[in-house]
């Protein structure tokens, strides 16, 4: 059991989430230069993300990605997501508050704000997203400036589902967990730790400040929880 | 947009197929009013002339002037006389929309749709206070407003996301999705007792034990937070049924 078999896992890890990281700040340099360049407005934008987003999003392990502005960062809207999504990449615009058709402030959503504070890449979630997808995912967002001024952030979601796919055979030989930042189970080798569940409590980052961490569980006879491997490394 | 115009225009045709002989002004009346409330005629749109109208419809001309009449009488369309005059389509205020749905409903479909409203709620409630964290909570903060805020919409946008929130807190994308569904189709219903500032009190003291109660963990406390405030948007909406409905 001391054989370190957590490297496939590793391996996986890095190619889903280092090709969204690689997308994300391609995506940041080409809205950045557009919103250096004047004025934007939410044509302008989804005309300038759409080929490269679509061009992405074939990778059918993705459920959808783009770009969403920060509160009055366009000239004619206040808020905005260039964002296509599910099967058919359709494209969502705005996010509506069911029933009332009002628009859905999205500004208080983790994916977000975390980024917005931080200035630094976010993997959000696991978490169910009502203002997008209403599926179980994780979101990984990088903020854009302009100016010196937040102008959004480009992201990409990622389904539970799949990651639960790519990484459950990896796991299993490890016997490990994969944990997000805050502490919470993504995908477990352990059928009774459930997806969501608090693996440790009240820790606001992994080690080290990593987003992602593989975490062998249950922990060794000594009570300690190692960490075999983590996002970014 | 373009979306929405396109099945409209689709939906266009249908109004203005031929309703047949037997169609009368109430019928003519009737389609054009539920295409008005629903939206696929919207607020400035032109409608045919009498005579226009009438031809579509294959009705007599009296009829289709009988059947203006009356949705000018319901404030549903304005005539305007002159150049450039005409028959425009008047939208109704959402609320009016909502007062709409409910002068068409049972007393016992109210109650068959609160109910499931309920039992599915309350149940988001109890696993969320078992299964969100303290810094998830944290973020409901926002949508509780001050007792003074007299924005309406505000309230019941506030309300709505809350809900949801509940929901995504449970972790499980079905129960969302069920809860956006309960949303959109009863959700509205439940929130026209906003519009009453001692309700808007009530509900506000509500949601703040409900938060609490996430906070802390309390699995009870989210479910009677909940249960109490459902029942009583109930009963307010049931009174109010009952006037609509004389």
């Amino acid at each position: 059991m001391n054989i370190d078999v957590s490297g496939d896992c590793a391996v996986r890890i890095e190619r889903h989430f280092g090709a969204i990281l690689a997308e994300l700040e391609r995506m940041r340099t080409e809205v950045a230069a557009l919103f250096a360049s004047g004025p934007v407005t939410s044509d302008e934008l989804s005309a300038q993300v759409e080929a490269g987003t679509v061009e992405f999003l074939q990778d059918p392990n993705l459920l959808g990605g783009g770009f969403v502005v920060a509160p009055d960062a366009l000239s004619d809207r206040r808020l905005y997501l260039a964002w296509w999504q599910g099967a058919g990449r359709d494209f969502l615009g705005e996010a509506e508050v069911p029933g009332t058709g009002e628009t859905m402030d999205y500004t208080r959503q983790p994916w977000f704000r975390v980024p917005e504070r931080t200035g630094r890449l976010n993997v959000a979630g696991p978490y169910v997203d009502f203002v997008c997808t209403d599926e179980y995912v994780l979101t990984t967002t990088l903020p854009v400036y302009a100016g010196g001024r937040l102008v959004g952030v480009a992201g990409a979601d990622t389904a539970v589902e799949t990651l639960e796919r790519m990484l459950l055979p990896c796991l299993r030989e490890a016997q490990a967990t994969l944990v997000s930042s805050t502490g919470r189970v993504v995908v477990s080798a352990d059928p009774h730790l459930a997806t969501g569940e608090a693996l440790t409590s009240g820790r606001k980052e992994g080690p080290d400040g990593r987003l992602l961490s593989v975490v062998q569980t249950p922990p060794a006879a000594d009570g300690a929880s190692r960490t075999l491997s983590g996002w970014p490394s | 947009m373009a979306k929405a115009r396109a099945t409209t225009s689709r939906a266009r045709s249908a109004i203005f197929a031929p309703i047949g002989d037997e169609g009368r002004a109430v019928r003519v009346e009737n389609r054009l009013a539920e295409a008005i409330r629903s939206g696929v005629l919207a607020d400035g749109d032109r409608l045919p002339s009498e005579l226009e109208l009438a031809q579509m419809l294959g009705v007599a001309t009296v009829t289709a002037r009988e059947a203006l009449v009356s949705l000018r009488a319901q404030g549903l369309v304005v005539t305007t006389r002159g150049r450039g005059g005409g028959s425009f389509v008047r939208a109704p205020e959402p609320g009016d929309v909502v007062k709409g749905r409910l002068a068409t409903m049972s007393r016992v479909e109210l109650r068959d749709r609160a109910s499931l409203y309920q039992v599915v709620l309350t149940g988001c409630a109890e696993l969320a206070a078992e299964r969100a964290a303290p810094d998830e909570v944290e973020d409901l903060h926002d949508l509780l407003l001050p007792a003074d805020e007299e924005d309406v919409g505000r309230w019941r946008d506030a309300e709505s996301e809350l809900y949801l929130s509940v929901a995504a807190l449970t972790q499980s994308a079905r129960l969302t999705r069920e809860v956006v569904r309960q949303e959109a189709d009863f959700g509205t219903l439940l929130r026209v007792p906003l519009s009453e500032s001692d309700f808007r009190q009530a509900s506000g003291g509500r949601h703040r034990a409900l938060v609490a109660a996430l906070e802390a963990g309390d699995v009870a406390a989210a479910r009677t937070s909940v249960r109490d405030h459902v029942a009583h948007a109930v009963e307010r909406l049931t009174e109010i049924h009952e006037v609509v409905r004389q």
